[in-house]
């Protein structure tokens, strides 16, 4: 009952006091807006990029190890890699026949290439020639038709399978399947559409939803002979995720052995994962973490000082008032918690300002950068974390006036 | 034990209280060595020069100041042995506080400016709001219960901390200089207030420094450098044989 009633009258005295200096509390509060603008922000954003990520690599086996040239993040330049020699198919065959039985490998190469149907064109379309090993390699399978067969390959067949975005650019609600698209200056019968898969992280990284699967035959005979060697990519895809480690080590001794390296020379191939990436995305985020922290814990610190300051004023500003309830039976404990409650009050009140604030960033950026959506949790964070500034940074003068002599008080002009 | 002819009871003893401020180089003596027996319903007007040392007793009497020195009880319970948070209760329940400067707070209203140690009794809102308006009625304002301080005169801000000193019906009511800041009419009014209360059970001790203000009490206590000068009973109808006056020499308590 007591603590029910210190909470009413501290509530009241709250209100009166900011009431009393709307101006200055509202000054006050702007550390706190900002900081809270920060946390939301940060958290929101960490969020969007996970959510992106994960979306856009839905589609890629955690168990498939892909041998390239290149590795997907160069850590070096640029032009160590490039007088690599490429990996042709030649050396795509060897390495299938070595593993054999151990492992699944698929061959691909891509290009872009315009896509046409009648008068609608999509400029720049991702091909990718394969095999029909592709279906062990993600996710992914059609929503309608069907992926190449083994015979599409062998027998050089113009068909391709498209990406759902493609076949609303270029068909919209018309009916793909058995329509001819043109890809470059070659005709290619649409035999199958793949499921929605997600946008993509990166702005120009792989996206299943943009692209045309053809087999890797036909590839190579529509488009192999404009760049002179072919450079191939392979995807190895272990038994399980167990066996990832023993498979990528065999894969590089195979590839050793293949492209003839000697036991000094390094590998002159790179060996990409699906966790080289999420290394790369947890930097990333590691960075967005850590500036969103400072950012905050600095505007925070500076609201604190300002709530501290203001309740400093505020306490010497009541003294009197202070010794009177302590005269007609104010616990110390009461006077502790009406001056700590008007500080998170305070801070509350700039928590929400923050959020809506928040709130209408995160639209923005919702609308321009990425996916981005304020939940629950980030609110609950975001209140607690004002309430907790308020709290911590109220203290010292709430304890000093809980300290206060109620005569020195009441004698204080 | 000596026959005591009728027994009131004692409210509060102070046994050869001392108060001391240490002001570095030299220590200043605010109260020396005294000791006093107030009764129920008692109605007492301490008087001395300034710095005599009334404020001093009243702050001691009312558990807002510890002496340096001597037994205080309130109630039979020894003041000195007391918590914090038990002194706060007895300024809670026990002592009512009338100030020369009413200290009432600007921002709230009336009615909340007199429910407010009932708040901090943890009395619940419906009991508070009757002896809130009781003791509003008592002092003549249940037209002005809404007003805040600032829209009222003198004489009735100091009705308004009448009014919050008895809302708790305590065993003493404490006014320091309470016409000091009012007209002499006024002053009469709010005289006029106490000796109702007084009249109505109320134990009250005041501080003045008018002779008029005090001739209301029917005993005058004079303060000279911290010690009880004299201790003189003008009528004899409140006037107590303490048990504890048996049990230890008084100076000061005549009768
Ligand atoms: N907090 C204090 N510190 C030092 N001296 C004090 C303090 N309070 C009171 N005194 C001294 O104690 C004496 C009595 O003061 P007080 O009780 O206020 O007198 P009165 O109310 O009779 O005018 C005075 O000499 C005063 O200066
Ligand atoms: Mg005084």
């Amino acid at each position: 009952m007591r603590f029910a009633l210190d909470l009413i009258e501290s509530f009241r005295m709250a209100i009166d006091a900011i009431r009393a200096n709307k101006a200055r509390g509202a000054l006050t509060t702007l550390g706190i807006i900002i900081g809270i603008v920060a946390v939301v922000l940060t958290l929101t954003a960490a969020n969007g990029l996970r959510d992106t990520f994960r979306q856009s690599f839905s589609a890629v086996g955690s168990d498939v190890i892909y041998v390239s040239q290149m590795p997907w993040i160069m850590m070096d330049d640029f032009f160590n890699y490039r007088n690599r020699p490429p990996i042709d198919l030649k050396q795509a065959r060897e390495l299938e026949s070595k593993l054999q039985g151990r492992a699944i490998v698929n061959p691909y190469l891509g290009e872009r290439r315009d896509a046409k149907y009648r008068s609608e064109i999509m400029e720049g379309v991702q091909i990718i020639g394969t095999t029909e090993k592709q279906l062990h390699m993600s996710s992914a399978v059609p929503a309608t038709g069907r992926f190449l067969q083994p015979f599409d390959v062998t027998y050089k067949k113009q068909v391709c399978v498209i990406g759902s975005e493609i076949r609303e650019a270029l068909f919209g609600s018309a009916n793909p399947l058995n329509q001819m698209v043109k890809l470059g200056r070659t005709e290619f019968r649409v035999i199958g559409v793949m499921e929605e898969q997600g946008g993509s992280f990166f702005g120009d990284g792989p996206n299943f939803d943009r692209q045309i699967t053809i087999p890797i035959s036909s590839f190579v005979k529509a488009y192999g002979g404009r760049h002179g060697r072919l450079n191939v990519d392979l995807a190895v895809k272990a038994p399980s995720s167990e066996s990832m480690e023993m498979v990528e080590y065999m894969v590089i001794g195979e590839m050793r052995n293949i492209r003839k390296l000697r036991p000094t020379e390094d590998d002159d191939f790179a060996i990409n994962k699906l966790d080289t990436l999420i290394d790369t995305f947890n930097n990333m985020m590691g960075v967005v973490l850590l500036v969103g922290l400072l950012v905050t814990s600095i505007s925070l610190f500076v609201g604190g000082v300002g709530v501290m300051n203001i309740m400093f004023v505020s306490v010497t500003e009541r003294t009197r008032e202070i010794g009177l309830r302590k005269a007609v039976g104010a616990r110390r404990s009461s006077i502790l918690f009406q001056f700590l409650f008007e500080s998170a009050f305070i801070c509350l009140l700039g928590g929400l300002i923050g959020i809506l604030l928040s709130a209408a960033l995160t639209a923005v950026i919702n609308a321009t950068l990425m996916p981005a959506s304020v939940s629950v949790l980030i609110l609950v964070i975001a209140v607690v974390v004002s309430l907790t500034v308020g709290v911590v940074a109220g203290f010292v003068p709430a304890y000093r006036g809980a300290r206060l002599d109620p005569i020195e008080a009441l004698r204080y002009e | 034990m000596a026959v005591i002819p009728e027994i009131k009871e004692t409210t509060l003893s102070l046994n050869a209280i001392d108060k001391t401020y240490d002001m570095g180089v030299e220590q200043v003596h605010a109260l020396r060595g005294v000791s006093l027996d107030i009764c129920r319903n008692e109605y007492i007007a301490i008087m001395g020069a300034s710095g005599s040392g009334k404020s001093t007793l009243m702050n001691i009497i009312g558990c807002l100041d510890s002496p340096s020195a001597g037994a205080y009880y309130l109630e039979g319970e020894n003041v000195a042995a007391m918590s914090e948070n038990q002194l706060s209760e007895i300024r809670n329940r026990q002592i009512g506080f009338v100030f020369q400067t009413f200290n009432l707070i600007a921002r709230a209203s009336i009615f909340h400016n007199v429910e407010l140690p009932m708040i901090y009794g943890g009395i619940p809102r419906g009991e508070r709001r009757r002896y809130a308006e009781e003791a509003i009625t008592r002092v003549g304002l249940n037209d002005r219960i809404k007003h805040k301080p600032n829209e009222l005169s003198g004489g009735q801000r100091q009705r308004v901390a009448i009014a919050r000193a008895l809302v708790f019906n305590p065993s003493i009511i404490l006014a320091d200089e309470p016409t000091g800041n009012l007209d002499s009419r006024t002053g009469g009014e709010i005289m006029g207030i106490l000796d109702e209360l007084h009249a109505a059970g109320q134990t009250i001790i005041l501080v003045t420094h008018e002779e008029e203000i005090a001739q209301h009490a029917s005993r005058v206590i004079r303060l000279k450098d911290g010690e009880v000068e004299s201790d003189l009973r003008v009528d004899d109808t409140d006037a107590c044989i303490a048990p504890s006056e048996s049990l230890h020499l008084v100076g000061g308590a005549t009768s």
